[in-house]
């Protein structure tokens, strides 16, 4: 389960309770808070508890560093199609078969105890990655040489073009005069990290940490010079402090985001569509799925039935935007989505003709109910929602009334995240709403390898991460393994043919049913500091949780008033 | 001294009992720490593919397929040992630590707001069993009633009165995380700022129900023969409800109170949710949500403790101070 939705959903299961407290919000109000000064940005991660300890860069539980701290060869900008931006390395480049990566490395860099930085770190860093499988998140196998002191090679056995932004741009590299000193790097916190990054470790707390930025930092020290992570119990405390001016910067929900400017002086609100809302399917009869949504005609009965319109209005307060039913984002990916799809985005409003034309073509009939029917069983079907997550409760029951007007039943069922998941994950569902999350880097290349190729799932039963749907066709196999065969700078002309396969061929089968993209929504106190990322110029992903894409803000951010 | 053989043995056996249902009833609950581990990376951005999940399962050890009466007995052995596991919720820190991280904060908290709830319930109760029949009987319903609010109602209407629109207290966390912590007066003041709200909560939602015990009592015990006798004496009317109607009337609610102080420790889930106060509360809620049973039944562990410890000590004291209850018919 994708933690983005999972916030998101949290964020809206707040709404609900927080309204109360949050009658507050317009009334402004201060509070006898933390006192804060003019140069120390105060950030929220949505995560709900205290801190433990642990700036280990490739520890899931890793609590900051990466991109702050710890640094990336280069930032990979998912939020539009940049060309990746230089941090540790000034420039890469792949060989013509695609299986050997040069990368030259900046010069004059120090690590943050004084030691300078050179490729030996970055070898030892990958190889590391390779050797620990814990840390191997994306099955890295190539081999490293350090050419001299600013140059490394990478080489592979196939063609790994694909494998680029995450080793290029979500490998953070650690001084190896430490971490080759230690025996198990999977178990240990580093406690005191030492990094390349603008930033160092400042003061410590379970309730709340401190960086500072770093003096001797190769890009000169950050203008902005604190950042402090608070630690508070979930989004309606997040709320709460943001609308006391405690905090300037959350990603997370707001009641009545529409007026949240005129609520919330000096703060601006950023939404940024990423996540790509879906009803899953167990669609795939070979790998052990059941029930009428095995039949792709029902699939595209309920992608034509939905009133996305409204569902947006009301389920999502308009933060949604439209979705394409070849998942190229389409604002995003604009120049990736394919001229063949049949409809280009999913339709606004409810056409139920259509969805009756399809299903009655497909040999179902009415009933005396005027819910279809075929072979005498009822056209029912279940949905999968996590209880609390309100924004896709109103969602599911607002399609339940939507799809009933085109003769389908849908009955939701609520349980909780855990018992949700397992469920998804195992196949132990019909249909689940939930997102399809993004890659590493702006190519929806990742998206389809890991949600519809057919490695990435397993029969029922087992657990499939994260191709729930069992997808499996072997056009679509085919054409992501040609892509991760073509170099990414070969041109849309040569890569585009293998997209509109895919595109063509997850529209027909639609195993995920598209409900719109949903909105990443972020709240910043632009009173107190300038550069923040905005629609224009939206140099990186705004989201306080995502990292690396927090230290591009962090760099970016100075003090108004100086 | 059988009494007392016969108190110790029943609380190990029901000891026992409630370490064997600590083991099993986390892992009767769907999920897993390496779903709830996945779900963090992606909410990093990470790429999620199949061998993400592989090499989780290999850093937490959850899928070595090792029996479950295995598992049992190794988890009885650690805990002989003190060794609780790692938190998964918070990799790779000891569970040990991560509950010595929140216990002093909650029981801090929750430990005086319980006993202050409770002395002024008796108190008040005392008087208005003592006075019944005057306009002090109105105390028992208004107290009721708000014992009677849902309490994250109770405290989240506090926190938009006192708080955000007031102004008076704190909107969050258990100090003023600019300053340093340390044992000087800025701290502990801004720690007691903090901590004013979410206890005044607490000891209003609760302390309808001490006072309302405490006054039926008072007035069964003004009933008895020896307040008359008493009053006969000619004894100062305030002699008489202290020494002889009170002292008789609390002993029930002394019982009450040592059981409840062995629920402090589990701490009030909702009240530090509400709060974003930093205790044991939300981080059973953590534990729960990402699947971590080895802070979860750590968290139990520790509650389960202090109930039995409270529930001794009460027997053992009844026993003394109470000589009824020692006779055997």
């Amino acid at each position: 389960m994708s933690l983005h939705a999972r916030w998101r959903r949290a964020r809206a299961a707040a709404i609900g309770t927080v309204t109360i407290g949050l009658l507050a919000t317009g009334c402004g109000g201060s509070s006898g808070g933390s006192s804060t000064d003019p140069d120390t940005l105060i950030v929220y991660t949505g995560l709900a508890g205290q801190w433990q300890r642990n700036y280990n860069p490739y520890s899931p539980e890793s609590i900051e560093g990466i991109g702050s701290i710890y640094e990336p060869l280069f930032f990979f900008n998912i939020a539009r199609q940049d060309e990746p931006t230089s941090r540790l390395g000034t420039e890469f480049a792949w060989n013509d078969d695609g299986t050997e990566l040069a990368i030259t490395l900046r010069e004059g860099v120090t690590w943050s105890d004084g030691e300078a930085f050179d490729a030996e770190d970055v070898a030892f860093t990958f190889d590391m990655i390779r050797d620990t499988p814990a840390f191997n998140s994306f099955g890295f196998d190539g081999s490293t040489e350090v050419v001299d002191a600013n140059n490394v090679l990478v080489s592979f056995e196939e063609p790994s073009y694909m494998d680029a932004p995450q080793l290029l741009g979500k490998t953070y590299v650690v001084p190896e005069h430490i971490w080759s000193g230690i025996e198990e790097p999977e178990t240990d916190i580093m406690a005191d990290p030492i990094g390349t990054g603008p930033f160092r470790l400042g003061n410590f707390e379970p309730q709340a940490f401190t960086l500072e930025a770093n003096p001797d930092y190769w890009d000169g020290e950050p203008d902005l010079k604190n950042v402090r992570y608070v630690a508070l119990s979930g989004n309606q405390a997040g709320a709460d402090a943001l609308a006391a001016g405690e905090i300037d910067w959350q990603t997370g929900p707001v009641p009545d985001i529409a007026n949240f400017e005129r609520n919330h002086e000096g703060y601006k609100s950023i939404t940024i569509p990423m996540n790509q809302m879906v009803l899953a399917t167990c669609s795939n009869v070979e790998l052990g799925c059941e029930g009428p949504q095995t039949d792709p005609a029902v699939r595209h009965a309920i992608f034509h039935a939905m009133d996305r319109d409204v569902l947006n209005s009301l389920a999502f307060q308009d933060t949604a935007s439209e979705i394409s039913p070849g998942f190229a984002l389409p604002e995003r990916d604009a120049a990736y989505v394919s001229a063949q799809l049949e409809n280009r985005v999913a339709n606004g409003s409810a056409d139920t003709a259509q969805s009756e034309e399809i299903l009655e073509a497909a040999g179902y009939q009415r009933g005396s109910d005027g819910i279809y029917a075929k072979d005498g069983v009822k056209l029912e079907l279940s949905v999968r929602v996590v209880t609390g997550w309100t924004d896709y409760i109103t969602a599911v029951n607002t399609m339940a009334e939507q799809l009933n007007e085109a003769g389908i039943k849908l009955n939701v069922n609520q349980a909780s995240w855990n018992e949700t998941t397992d469920a998804r994950n195992s196949g132990n569902f019909q249909l689940a709403i939930d997102s399809l999350y993004p890659g590493a880097s702006p190519d929806p290349y990742y998206v389809y390898y890991q949600f519809f190729h057919s490695q990435s799932t397993k029969p029922v039963g087992e657990s499939a991460n994260p191709n729930w749907a069992r997808y499996a066709n072997d056009e679509v196999d085919e054409a992501l393994e040609e892509l991760s065969q073509l170099d990414p700078d070969a041109g849309q002309d040569v890569r585009q043919p293998f997209y509109d396969t895919i595109q063509a061929n997850i529209e027909q089968d639609m195993p995920y049913i598209p409900i719109l993209v949903g909105g990443t929504t972020s709240q910043f106190n632009s009173g107190k500091f300038t550069g923040w990322p905005t629609d224009v110029n939206l140099y990186a992903f705004p989201a306080v949780w995502s990292r690396p894409d927090q230290s591009q803000i962090f760099a970016n951010l100075k003090p108004a008033g100086e | 001294m059988r009494y007392y053989v016969r108190k110790l043995g029943f609380y190990l056996v029901a000891l026992w009992a409630a370490l064997t249902l600590n083991f099993f009833i986390p892992r009767m609950m769907p999920g897993n720490p390496v779903d709830a581990l996945l779900g963090k990376l992606q909410q990093r951005g990470g790429q999620i593919g199949p061998e993400v999940r592989e090499s989780y399962e290999v850093l937490l050890g959850t899928n070595d397929g090792e029996p479950l009466w295995n598992q049992y007995f190794s988890y009885l052995g650690n805990l002989f040992r003190g060794d609780l596991g790692v938190a998964t919720s918070a990799f790779p820190a000891e569970v040990t630590d991560v509950i010595g991280q929140s216990l002093p904060w909650t029981i801090g908290l929750v430990g005086i707001a319980t006993l202050l709830s409770f002395v002024l319930g008796v108190v008040l109760g005392a008087v208005v069993g003592w006075r019944r029949g005057s306009w002090l009987d109105s105390l028992v319903p208004a107290t009721t009633v708000l014992s009677a609010v849902p309490y994250f109602w109770l405290a989240l209407i506090f926190v938009l009165v006192f708080s955000s629109n007031l102004g008076w207290f704190p909107l969050n966390l258990g100090y003023d995380v600019a300053l340093p912590t340390g044992w000087n007066w800025e701290f502990i003041s801004s720690v007691i700022e903090h901590g004013t709200l979410p206890a005044l909560t607490i000891v209003v939602s609760s302390v309808g129900g001490w006072l309302l015990g405490m006054r039926n009592m008072m007035v069964s015990t003004i009933s008895e023969d020896y307040i008359l006798t008493a009053q006969a004496k000619g004894l100062r009317d305030r002699r008489i409800m202290t020494r002889y109607a009170a002292r008789n009337a609390v002993l029930p609610s002394v019982a009450g109170f040592a059981i409840s102080l062995g629920f402090v420790v589990s701490g009030s889930i909702v009240t530090e949710q509400v709060f974003s106060y930093p205790g044991i509360g939300s981080q059973l809620l953590q534990a729960v949500q990402n699947s971590d049973y080895a802070l979860m039944q750590g968290i139990f562990l520790v509650i389960t403790l202090a109930v039995l410890g409270a529930n001794l000590v009460v027997d053992l004291l009844y026993g003394a101070i109470d000589p009824r209850t020692r006779v055997e018919n």
